[in-house]
């Protein structure tokens, strides 16, 4: 339990991002929870496939700066369950 | 090319001390050509010294290093956002200056009516450099949590670098995030209270980004919407299309902002007087709301119940 926890907050420093807003972001489109991807440093929309870049520790949520995320391989990561599934952030 | 003098001046960069009134901004010059000898030297670049039209107090120095040479910037587009980026505090000191440091007075205004208090959750709409969103956090204290949202990013690191240089002071309790005003993303029933300073008067679609208040903010809570009191009467009228174009824009002028604050006499010219404003927001959904007139009526505050 600690471990994942320990893991969360490493997820959320390594994107640069605060914990806090990791937890209470919504996509701006679909107004669902986003998903922390750390390889990208991007939050990600799983309802309408649209990952949000994370600059500087500022999250980039203006709509036409989402980009759609393609149906290929190189997205497998973005699109599975990393570490930082949501369905284990209430682990504090 | 060898000796030849190619005549253009290829990178320069603006040195910014802390300025006082009566100071100079010293600029340096990388030249591709032997320095002439009535330029001054410092160091390996060439300077010359201009002194400012017109100066109004310290403006903020570089928060990294305050008194060294900025790295020359490459090309024409990163030049400008590097420029626009230094330029941005700018802003803050020309309303300095246009409202005699009356705009810190209506700011605070704002925020009191906004009801935020200690431990509040709030969102500062069009945060842009950061005045409303610091004067937010002070109110909330620590145990509260302000979040500023804007659509330009330069802006923002211009805020977050202002964050960081008041360590002293718990401003560590806001979090800055890039975002439009008609599609936010918070959760339903989330903040406490909002503000907008400056920004409804920008946004396109008004009744959306209303909507979208109505639909963060708790049940019972308030957005203060500050801006530009649009006048019926001639009178105020044009005496503020006056001075806009006899103080406001020829001092912008001096700084290279003419074009940005021309703008400004069709951007007021276009917004909402306050009971226009009033029916938008029961129209969004607001269940109560008032426009208050201040600033002997150049300015408007918009109060709004969730």
């Amino acid at each position: 339990m600690v471990r994942r926890s320990v893991a969360l907050l490493r997820g959320a420093a390594a994107s640069g991002l605060s914990q806090t807003l990791s937890e209470i972001l919504v996509c701006p489109l679909s107004k669902q929870p986003l998903r922390v991807c750390n390889k990208t440093g991007s939050l990600v929309s799983d309802e309408i496939g649209v990952s949000f870049p994370i600059k500087d520790g500022i999250p980039c949520l203006v709509p036409k700066d989402g980009k759609i995320l393609e149906d290929d391989d190189n997205n497998v990561a973005l699109r599975s369950g990393s570490p930082d599934d949501p369905s284990s952030t209430n682990m504090v | 090319m060898g000796r030849r003098v190619r005549g253009i001046i290829s990178i320069y960069q603006i040195y910014r001390s802390s300025i006082d009134i009566n100071q100079y901004t010293r600029i340096y010059l990388s030249l591709p050509f032997p320095r002439p000898r009535w330029m001054k030297s410092h160091r390996s670049m060439a300077s010359i010294q201009i002194p400012l039209p017109l100066s109004f107090g310290r403006l903020p120095a570089s928060p990294r290093h305050p008194r060294r040479l900025r790295q020359p910037v490459r090309c024409a587009a990163e030049e400008r956002q590097a420029l626009f980026n230094r330029i941005a505090p700018l802003y803050d000191n020309l309303n300095d200056l246009l409202s005699l440091g009356q705009h810190r007075v209506w700011k605070r205004m704002s925020v009191s009516w906004s009801g935020a208090k200690v431990g509040d959750r709030v969102l500062d709409l069009c945060c842009g450099s950061g005045d409303l969103a610091f004067l937010l956090s002070e109110k909330v204290g620590s145990d509260g949590k302000v979040f500023g949202l804007d659509f330009s990013k330069e802006q923002l690191l211009i805020a977050s670098s202002r964050q960081h240089l008041h360590v002293k002071r718990h401003f560590s309790n806001i979090e800055w995030v890039e975002g439009d005003a008609i599609n936010l993303p918070f959760p339903d029933s989330f903040f406490d209270a909002i503000t907008m300073g400056y920004g409804l008067r920008n946004v396109v679609d008004r009744e959306r980004a209303l909507m979208e208040m109505v639909r963060v903010l708790k049940s019972g809570s308030k957005v203060s919407i500050l801006d530009f009191n649009k006048s019926t009467q001639p009178m105020p009228s044009s005496f503020r299309d006056w001075m806009i174009d006899n103080v406001v824009v020829p001092v912008a002028s001096s700084y290279g902002l003419g074009k940005e604050y021309e703008y400004l006499k069709s951007s007021i010219n276009e917004y909402l007087t306050g009971p226009e404003l009033e029916k938008l927001a029961l129209q969004a959904g607001f269940s109560n709301a008032a426009h208050y007139k201040i600033g002997g009526g150049i300015m408007g505050n918009l109060v709004a119940v969730r």
